[in-house]
């Protein structure tokens, strides 16, 4: 066997290789080589996974081994760096914030397993190694939420997170059964292949709706889109590394089934639709709940929910490799802030306001009187900017980017919601309006232009020309007209809610809030009475 | 006939009603004694062939319901043992020849859950885990075991009861009847294993009791029956996958 098969073949351990390294650290007895031999060999993981990453796009080929039942394939060789990299820092930040608790050694055998668990599901290339990962990675997320064993509350809420993911395995199991009773194969290579033949036909069978609509429910409760959505804001007592892998890892498992199902949802377009919708329920309702919750973990759970749903409905408008680029960096983006409360906390202890970073230089003032009669000038510059940006950036790019018009919109929602939690967290003065205005009009410019682009090059690499049957597929694709318009409708109605709520003026003793407008924030606050539904139910033992 | 005779010895029945009636049996016993038949029903798997009726299969789930009923009301690791034999009666009956392995690897978890109730037994003064709260942290290997026993129990891989019962029902024909039993020993195997972590693996540890370490022979008997599970789950996942 040469050496480049060799490698070829050690690329595959990959998922092996966080277990070997649980194995080794349940005979470690210090304490300090706990995370040491825990880095070392995380960081074999890391370099392993760029060597694969750069063999697949070098030779433009697949690595498939044991059988066939692992594969490094495109989208592998896109995840497993990024999460590989993730474990890497999220290992080194808990190395130090967890020395003092009880279990450090329990802590890194679970935080290994956890992962293991995802690179075996990126892997996979056959449903039943998928359906064992699944499981396992359940297992695992239970014993780490439940880390701190002696509290009553991360307990009771990590049996909540664990009976979702029971149901999860149960549904992803029965879709296996189906998938396999209807087409004959566990095979996902062989599986994608012929759901890609079957496409260029009508398809009448009604139980490939039904195994799409499975996989969707499984993905929809790992991934915690609403009404499934309970276990993630309720686990925020778990350790903070911990809230890392989940707000970064293990939701995203959802968006890494639905893309690994991409082919048999282009037989069941009623699924994408379905999936567009509860993506579309799930990120205006967690994101208006966000806004409102007093908890700032909370806040930030709800924040994670309502981009799972905007992810959700990208893959709705058949968006696949968008959905993935979205996971990545919503990921990152989630893992930083996590692992930065820390610091922040640190930061707090020393000055009482907040900590003055360049944001809270540039956007904090104390409340003062100005002309609001600007309003409507802003709200026009609002509206028009991002529109030219928009358009704009499509002619400067290519005739093809226009396959993106319906998860544009979606973007525009995300950097809406992105912009309200920021604004939720960093006042605003109307003094500094023009100085806000263009930072965030910047940042859409920003986050349109890197998904358009990056969304591209994905799809490129991950689907070919397969792409675009995905975008045939979902019938909920829109037009660029449309796109255009329904970017305006959220950019007025977006920003005149935003500006009404977070740019702030001397408030009116004398006025008093509507009735209506008092139900509908207690409702939000109530987080849509989901729990109190549920203590009806369960005579008040939640 | 032979039916008949692997419900009796599958623990198809709730033959432990009249046995907790007796007065000289205990639990230990009972779950010996039960284990002892479910083996003996394995064994004879190997030579005749385990075929079922949907009858059997019904007499088999009602017990199996009882069961679940009872094992939720108990605290004490010989009854839930044994009660978890009846509770996975139906499996061996309905996965006919697969059965066998799939009981088997549940016997296996099952001895090591017997082992940590007789821990507690010497150590707590009964095999009753009620208060006995907290042990992961201040027994880690004890805490680890029966961690693993329990992860088994509730089907998860990569233990054997779990890839056992993958490959039986990825490899079987599924009707309302295969539904209604496996959704319900999912969920319920799972519901009890997870109920027996939250009462003592969990929680904080009590402050009158003293708790005590497995000494040297125990830990080495644990970890052969851990090692038995990981060759059982090898078997499994070459029937599973292969």
């Amino acid at each position: 066997m040469g050496t480049g098969v060799l490698m070829e073949k050690v690329i595959l351990l990959i998922p092996g290789i966080p277990i070997f390294i649980a194995f080794i650290l349940f005979f470690v007895r210090k304490k300090e080589l706990i995370p040491k031999v825990s880095l070392a060999l995380s960081s074999m993981v890391a370099l392993l996974a760029l060597y694969g990453t750069y063999y697949v796009i070098s030779n433009d080929t697949k690595i498939i081994g044991f059988d066939g039942l692992l594969i490094y394939n495109e989208l592998s060789a896109v995840l497993v760096p990024y999460v590989a990299i993730l474990g890497l820092v999220i290992r080194k930040y808990a190395s130090k914030y967890m020395w003092d608790e009880a279990g450090y050694k329990r802590f890194f055998i679970l935080l290994n397993f956890i992962f293991a668990s995802i690179y075996l599901f990126v892997m996979s290339n056959s449903l039943i190694v998928l359906a064992l990962a699944w499981q396992l990675l359940s297992i695992s997320l239970y014993l780490l939420v439940s880390f701190n064993v002696g509290s009553k509350t991360a307990v009771k809420n990590a049996r909540w997170t664990m009976n979702i993911h029971k149901g999860a395995d149960l549904v992803f199991i029965f879709a296996i059964i189906l998938t396999y009773k209807t087409f004959g194969s566990f095979n996902l290579a062989v599986l994608s292949e012929k759901w890609l033949a079957m496409s260029g036909h009508p398809v009448e069978n009604p139980m490939i709706f039904v195994i799409g609509l499975l996989f969707l429910l499984a993905a929809m409760m790992k991934s915690a889109i609403m009404p499934f959505h309970i276990w993630l804001p309720y686990t925020s007592e778990a350790p903070t590394p911990v809230s890392a892998v989940m707000h970064a890892g293990v939701v995203n498992v959802g968006g890494i089934l639905l893309n690994k199902m991409a082919y048999l949802l282009l037989l069941a377009p009623g699924v994408l639709n379905i999936a567009f919708i509860v993506g579309l329920i799930t990120a205006i309702g967690a994101s208006l709940i966000m806004l409102v919750v007093a908890d700032i973990k909370r806040s930030l759970g709800y924040s994670t929910v309502g981009q799972m749903g905007y992810m959700i409905m990208e893959v709705g408008l058949g968006a696949f490799s968008l959905a993935i680029y979205h996971l990545i960096v919503h990921g990152i983006f989630k893992a930083t802030l996590f692992l930065e409360s820390g610091a922040l906390i640190k930061w707090a202890r020393h000055d009482s306001n907040l900590p003055k970073r360049l944001s809270y230089k540039l956007f904090w003032e104390d409340k003062v009187k100005s002309n609001s009669k600007q309003i409507f000038n802003y709200i026009a510059f609002f509206t028009i900017m991002p529109i030219v940006a928009f358009i704009g950036i499509k002619m400067v790019l290519s005739e093809e980017f226009f396959e993106f018009n319906a998860a544009i919109i979606i973007l525009a929602f995300a950097w809406l919601t992105g912009t309200q939690l920021f604004m939720s967290f960093f006042k605003a003065s109307k003094s500094y309006s023009t100085m806000v205005m263009f930072a965030l009009v910047g940042s859409f410019i920003m986050i349109l232009f890197t998904y358009e682009f990056v969304g591209l090059a994905l799809e490129h690499f991950i689907y070919g020309d397969d792409a675009l049957l995905f975008y045939k597929a979902a019938t909920f694709n829109i037009t660029m007209l449309m796109s255009v318009a329904m970017l305006a409708i959220i950019m007025v109605v977006g920003w005149l809610f935003m500006y009404k709520q977070y740019f702030k003026d001397i408030p009116k003793i004398d006025s008093e809030p509507k009735r209506m407008k008092l139900l509908f924030y207690k409702f939000l606050v109530k987080e849509g009475y989901f729990f109190s539904l549920f203590k009806v139910f369960k005579k008040g033992k939640l | 006939m032979f039916s008949i005779l692997f419900l009796l010895l599958a623990a198809g029945v709730p033959y432990y009603i009249l046995l907790e009636k007796k007065t000289r049996l205990n639990s230990k016993s009972i779950f010996l004694l039960s284990g002892f038949l479910l083996l003996s029903a394995i064994i004879l798997s190997l030579y005749v062939e385990n075929e079922h009726r949907t009858s059997l299969v019904i007499v088999s789930f009602a017990s199996a319901i009882y069961s679940i009923y009872k094992a939720t009301k108990t605290t004490n690791f010989y009854k839930l043992g044994y009660y978890l034999i009846f509770v996975n009666a139906p499996f061996f009956i309905l996965f006919e020849g697969a059965g066998a392995m799939y009981s088997f690897s549940l016997l296996v978890s099952l001895v090591g859950l017997f082992l940590i109730g007789k821990f507690y037994e010497k150590n707590y003064g009964s095999a009753n885990y009620r208060h006995i709260t907290g042990i992961t942290l201040v027994t880690p290997c004890v805490g680890t075991y029966l961690t693993l026993y329990l992860i088994t129990l509730a089907l998860y891989p990569p233990f054997p009861n779990a890839l056992f019962f993958l490959s039986h029902i990825f490899n079987s024909e599924p009707n309302t009847l295969w539904y209604i039993i496996v959704v319900t020993l999912f969920f319920a195997n799972f519901s009890l294993a997870m109920g027996v972590m939250r009462a003592t693996l969990f929680g904080r540890p009590h402050s009158d009791i003293h708790y005590v370490h497995m000494n040297s022979k125990e830990k080495i008997v644990h970890f052969l029956i851990l090692m038995l599970l990981l060759t059982l789950s090898f078997f499994g996942l070459k029937e599973t996958l292969l």
